[in-house]
């Protein structure tokens, strides 16, 4: 649980009630479906319903020439080309509405415009597409073989990038007592925010302005990435996220559906819509946490680390797409595998793999949770080996607390931390001797029980030195934000970022607060909308506490001085001798004071009252941030867990989960825990539930939520949390990016458990999830094997 | 994904009900609680001309209670079971299955009959009413007819009915007050469908052992020699009787079913 | 297109629907009531519960021409109401919502747990929300609210 908060605070550290309830608990939530437009049509998509094939021909049914549209008919538009910078990147067009060929199931082929959705169904039903069916790549190992069919055939090889860090291991696999070779595999999953996505086009003639409301976590991007797509200028284009139901990553992205719409409002001057449903979701767009580790950990007779040498294969799908690029998850596998922990060598092979499957998205914790299952399994390897508890090794390997702040093997710079103390606090929140104890005992239904931890650190709210390293369309820089106190000394912010479950309405008045003293209820933020708020790289890594809370203090700061400044006159006092509280201006140390309503007042209707030197930019202000450095926040966690196996049926119920974890200063804690839990039920998805299979034709094998399974709150178990709060040195107060951590451990810390479970069975789990029909397979070969 | 085209009618009596279906011939669809159907017409999996709303029909919501049986209307929802709003012939079997299907929102309109109709190999109540040798009755153009439900599923998702046959209401026969009876159902979360069902009903007084395997690939396997069951090496003997349903050894289906009789066996204890 | 009158929210309504329109579309589309969030079509996210006479349903799979001469009730219908009252300042307390697209279905579960369960514990509260999928909170604050205005109607013997 977290500190109770000091009564009556509201700024920085109070767990404040949100502001944004209201308005969604009362189904005055706006999401783009809620738009409402005069004439509104409906958009249905033709898809590809095979993985890999030449379109032959792809006919309209007659007399629907002007409601289906192909290819040929988006004059002018572009294709999505998302390029990276790194050595050897291969180039992938994705057209809008497929050209010569289809790469997946799902890829859009025509676009059917009618009254209602049902209508535009019924239409695509009626387009006739004669496709060839081409080889099919559909496992990114095959892929890579040399004789694979190339999913972009002019290709030597399936693979958008190749990346290498090297190092000599000949001394460490000399020197090795212990050396762990381990395969892991992470299933291919989809994101499932609960909304889909969503797109409404319309077109202002007064503005000449193509007007898109979308529902995504980044609606500057979308701009730019509209307006190079369709080939027209920035300021033609508007776009507007409104209330948004969920992101995860999965709203991170430049949509080819956005630029047909846009194409087809700005041609026609009418609005259309495209809800994506749950079917074209799961069916095409299962896009991230797909990989392949082939690793070995190299340890001394102890348990401490020598090296890790790994190949990791990432599953790219068969596009890259706009604006992270189709590397930017294997080249994150590379740099973060060592996660939190000290060794003398490290090598680390990657491919992004070309496959006839759904192009990647970075998912909550992108490449991390993959990283972090690999790793640990591997260090639970290494601890039975050495016969010492898996807390021990990790104590002997995780970055010491006096060598902080810390650069790492892959030149990653620690900020801040104490990880041995993370350790300890989860080995000792989990009670690890008395779970041992209930081991020997067993359980009266037969069950096995095991613990498991896993511990990690997330880099976050990193900026243009790590992005640029990635040379991906996208770098972020820093970050702005409007301030403006009105007359009434209410204080409207502008950002640029989204706020889509984050609570940003919420804490980012929590910050004005803190700065300006004003109460949170009189702080309005207005995001999410390209014409009214400065430019942003938007909401993804963890970054917009840090960098949207950075800069909201920084036009506070700027507000609070001009401020100062008026009432220092009105007041007759030194400015450096008023300090601003609960609303007012006051004379420190005086019961002098007037509210900050007063002064915007004078500002504003009484500009006669101002002194002769007065400031006249006002009481707005548009000011920016830079972090100290720009390297990012680490924050940390180690969750532990126990778990009770059901070796006859397969199944596994988690019976106690511990997180400690290190966001620095948490600005609402309330809400830093509402991010870890939901983080979790996501990792507990990956870990026992999550899967899209696929079959050999690269068919996507689950189609609804019956088939691919969401955890449910009977699948998340009582949590208990406790925060370390140390803070980050390079942050405006203190605080770290934790947006995504709660979803990074839990595959680790639960498969860990289920191995100490069955370890004296034989069973060594290295895939995710972990299905009954997974764990049964396995504990059936171990038996066989004995 | 939106339903395709249909027409609707929602008939006040069940003989304007046969007639619709009779005249819709083949493209004719009953639409009950259509918890089932709705997710197929939107997947555009179902495509009737014409569905035919049944619902409210009075005839398939009266219940009956006497000696030895209870007769429920096909209409009456899961939820009505679950709440104890009509007689339950089992002391409980019938509440606790209801319970354990779906969500509560889904059995507040799925029905008894619909379920039974759409045979859904991993459905609850086929393997209930399997278990307990329950009879359906049927109405069709030509009259009534009663069929025990154990006769009534043919494979996945299809069953004897005739397009234009509807179940008015199915007859349960009456447990013994010192019957015994359990169910095992595995699946991965409430409200997903069976992996594997085990049930088995035990009245001495009625002279009646009856064991059923549900979740199988096609109708739920009645378990020839139950007897054996309630004595005996369980493991050995829960095995084979899975193989002889049909599943073969070594296979995940094969393994959970065997627990999952095993599992019931023992619950009935 | 099928005539039908039902009660929306307690209001009389007439309207023409095709018969394959569902009711969450009738509602948001022609009765512009878009609070009913839609998550799958197909029965299983509860996203789109709201209540048909008096008891939670699924609008997404639901036909409006069958709802003829029914009443329904939205989250806009539950404004005034007091179970519903304490459930969302219990929400909000708890932090049962981030993005609050899940939220309105997931308060029409909650408020029949609350009042058709009135001795539910945590366990069968979560069973009973198993039909509500939230991919945001993880259902701890969810959990928590539920619990907790169970808990006050039970001191207060407000719960019935
Ligand atoms: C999310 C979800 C989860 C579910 N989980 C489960 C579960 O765990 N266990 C389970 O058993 N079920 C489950 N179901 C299915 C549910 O129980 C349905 O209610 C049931 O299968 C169908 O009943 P219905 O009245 O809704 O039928 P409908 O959907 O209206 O009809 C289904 C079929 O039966 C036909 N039909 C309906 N009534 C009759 C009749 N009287 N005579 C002849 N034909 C008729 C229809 O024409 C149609 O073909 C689930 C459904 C959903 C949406
Ligand atoms: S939208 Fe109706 S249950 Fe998902
Ligand atoms: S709050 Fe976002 S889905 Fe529940």
């Amino acid at each position: 649980m977290t500190a109770p908060v000091e009564a009556g605070a509201k700024g920085v550290g109070a767990s404040l009630p949100r502001k944004e309830d209201d308005r969604l608990m009362r189904g005055r939530g706006d999401y783009v479906a809620n738009r409402r437009v005069v004439g509104l049509q409906e958009v249905a998509f033709v898809r590809s319903p095979m993985a890999h094939a030449r379109v032959l021909a792809v006919r309209k049914p007659e007399g629907a020439e002007q409601q289906v549209f192909v290819l040929a008919d988006l004059e002018g538009v572009k294709p999505i080309v998302a390029v990276c910078g790194l050595p050897g990147f291969r180039v992938s067009e994705l057209q809008v509405l497929a050209g010569d060929i289809v790469r997946y199931v799902g890829e859009p082929i025509a676009m059917c415009v009618a009254a209602t959705r049902a209508e535009a169904e019924d239409l695509a039903e009626l387009v006739e597409v004669d496709l060839e069916p081409l080889p099919v790549v559909a496992d990114m190992l095959a892929a890579l073989t040399p004789d694979s069919p190339k999913v972009h055939a002019h290709w030597e090889r399936n693979a958008f990038l190749e990346s290498m860090v090297d190092d000599d291991l000949s001394a460490v696999k000399r020197d090795a007592a212990i050396v762990v070779r381990r395969t892991v595999r992470t299933a291919r999953q989809c994101m499932a925010p609960i909304e889909g996505r969503a797109v409404v086009a319309e077109y202002d003639r007064r503005l000449d302005q193509l007007v898109v409301h979308s529902a995504t976590q980044m609606p500057h991007i979308n701009r730019t990435g509209i307006a190079e797509c369709l080939g027209i200028d920035q300021a033609s284009v508007r776009v507007v996220a409104p209330d948004v139901g969920g992101g995860f990553g999965y709203k991170g992205i430049l949509l080819a559906e956005e630029i047909c719409l846009g194409w087809y409002a700005r041609r026609t001057g009418r609005p259309v819509r495209w809800l994506e449903d749950r079917y074209e979701h799961l069916s095409g767009n299962a896009n991230c946490r797909e990989h392949h580790y082939d690793i070995t950990g190299y340890a001394d007779a102890s348990g401490r680390l020598l090296g890790i040498d790994c190949e990791a294969v990432v599953d790219a799908g068969a596009y890259s797409l706009y604006p992270f690029s189709a590397c930017l998850e294997s080249a994150q596998v590379s740099s973060i595998l060592p996660g939190p922990y000290v060794m003398d060598r490290y090598r680390c092979h990657t491919y992004a793999a070309a496959t006839n499957k759904p192009p990647i998205l970075p998912y909550r914790g992108v490449a991390r949770t993959g990283v972090c299952f690999a790793m640990e399994l591997v260090l639970d390897a290494i601890a039975r080996e050495a016969g010492r508890e898996p807390w021990e090794v990790r104590m002997a390997n995780v970055v010491p607390s006096d060598a902080m702040p810390y650069t790492n093997i892959t030149n990653k710079y620690f900020d801040s931390g104490d990880y041995p103390e993370c350790l300890r606090r989860t080995v000792a929140a989990l009670d690890v001797p008395a779970w041992r104890a209930r081991q020997k005992r067993g359980e009266p239904d037969g069950r096995r029980v095991g613990i498991g931890l896993a511990i990690f650190c997330e880099q976050a709210a990193h900026g243009t030195s790590v992005y640029h390293g990635w040379g991906i369309p996208m770098v972020p820089g820093h970050e702005q934000c409007f301030a403006r106190l009105s007359p009434d000394g209410a204080l409207e912010l502008r950002i640029g970022a989204h706020s889509h479950g984050q609570g940003m309405e919420t804490t980012l008045a929590q910050v004005a607060n803190e700065v300006l003293g004003i109460d949170p209820a009189r702080v309005r933020l207005i995001h999410g909308d390209t014409a009214l708020t400065p430019y942003s790289t938007g909401t993804w890594g963890s970054r917009s506490m840090v960098m949207s809370g950075g800069a909201v203090a920084a036009a506070c700061t700027v507000i609070a001085e001009r401020v100062k400044a008026i009432a220092a006159h009105l007041l007759e006092a030194a400015p450096a001798d008023l300090e601003l509280a609960d609303g007012d201006v006051r004379v420190s140390g005086t019961d002098h004071s007037m509210t900050l309503q007063e002064v915007a007042h004078a500002w504003y209707r009484q500009p006669q009252r101002m002194p002769p030197d007065i400031d006249p930019s006002g009481l707005e202000t548009t000011a920016g941030y830079k972090a100290v450095r720009d390297t990012g926040t680490f924050s940390y966690a180690c969750h532990a867990c126990a778990v009770a196996v059901d070796t006859e049926l397969g199944t596994v119920e988690i019976l106690d989960y511990v997180i400690v974890e290190d966001g620095g200063t948490l600005v609402n804690p309330m809400i830093v825990d509402g991010q870890v839990y939901g983080g979790l039920a996501q990792g507990i998805g990956s870990a026992l539930f999550e899967e899209m299979p696929f079959n050999a034709d690269a068919q996507p094998l689950a189609s609804t939520l019956a088939d691919y399974m969401l955890p449910g709150a009977t699948e998340m178990p009582t949590v208990r949390m406790e925060h370390m709060t140390i803070p980050s040195p390079i942050t405006r107060f203190g605080q770290k990016g934790i947006g995504e951590g709660g979803a990074v451990a839990p595959p680790a810390a639960i498969a860990n458990a289920v191995n100490d479970a069955l370890h004296d069975l034989g069973v060594e789990i290295t895939e995710c999830p972990i299905t009954p029909r997974r764990l049964l397979a396995a504990l059936a070969e171990a038996k066989a094997g004995r | 994904m939106k339903a395709p085209h249909f027409e609707y009618e929602k008939p006040a009596t069940l003989a304007d009900a046969l007639r619709l279906l009779s005249a819709g011939g083949d493209n004719a669809k009953v639409l009950a609680g259509g918890q089932s159907l709705g997710p197929l017409l939107n997947l555009r999996m179902a495509r009737p001309d014409l569905l035919v709303d049944i619902r409210t029909l009075p005839e398939l919501r009266a219940c009956e209670d006497d000696a030895d049986s209870v007769t429920l209307g096909a209409a009456v929802t899961h939820a009505a079971i679950e709440d104890g709003q009509v007689p339950d012939p089992t002391h409980g079997l019938l509440a606790r299955v209801a319970q354990g299907i779906a969500y509560r929102a889904v059995r507040n309109r799925g029905t008894l009959g619909g379920s039974l109709a759409h045979a859904d190999p991993a459905a609850d109540w086929v393997t209930t009413m399997v278990l307990l040798d329950a009879e359906l009755r049927v109405a069709g153009a030509d009259g009534e007819r009663v069929l025990r439900v154990e006769d009534l599923v043919e494979g996945p998702l299809s069953t004897c009915l005739a397009p234009d046959e509807i179940i008015v209401s199915v007859r349960l026969p009456r447990l013994s007050a010192d019957a015994r009876w359990s169910y095992y159902k595995f699946n991965r979360k409430p409200g997903e469908f069976a992996e594997a069902i085990a049930a088995v009903v035990h009245d001495p007084a009625r002279g009646v052992v009856r064991a059923v395997l549900g979740a199988m690939e096609g109708a739920p396997h009645v378990i020839p020699d139950p007897h054996a069951l309630l004595g005996g090496d369980i493991d050995a003997l829960a095995a084979d009787i899975v193989t002889r349903s049909g599943f073969a050894p070594d296979t995940y289906e094969h393994r959970v079913h065997a627990v999952t009789l095993r599992r019931a066996v023992a619950g009935l204890a | 297109m099928t005539r039908i009158a039902l009660k929306v929210n307690g209001q009389a309504v007439e309207r023409d629907v095709a018969p394959r329109r569902n009711l969450v579309d009738f509602l948001r589309d022609e009765l512009n009531l878009t609070g009913t969030n839609v998550g799958c079509e197909h029965g299983v996210c509860g996203a789109c519960t709201l209540e048909i006479d008096g008891a939670p349903a699924r609008s997404c799979i639901a036909f409006a021409v069958a709802c003829d001469g029914a009443s329904v009730r939205t989250i806009e219908g539950f404004d005034d109401d007091p179970v519903m009252i304490e459930l969302r300042a219990a929400f909000n307390a708890e932090h049962a919502l981030q993005c609050g697209y899940c939220t309105p279905g997931m308060l029409v579960t909650a408020r029949d747990i609350v009042t058709r369960l009135p001795d539910a514990d945590e366990a069968r509260i979560r069973e009973e929300l198993s039909g509500n999928l939230c991919r945001c909170t993880g259902y701890v604050g969810i959990v928590r609210a539920i619990v907790s205005v169970m808990a006050a109607r039970k001191s207060s013997g407000g719960g019935r």
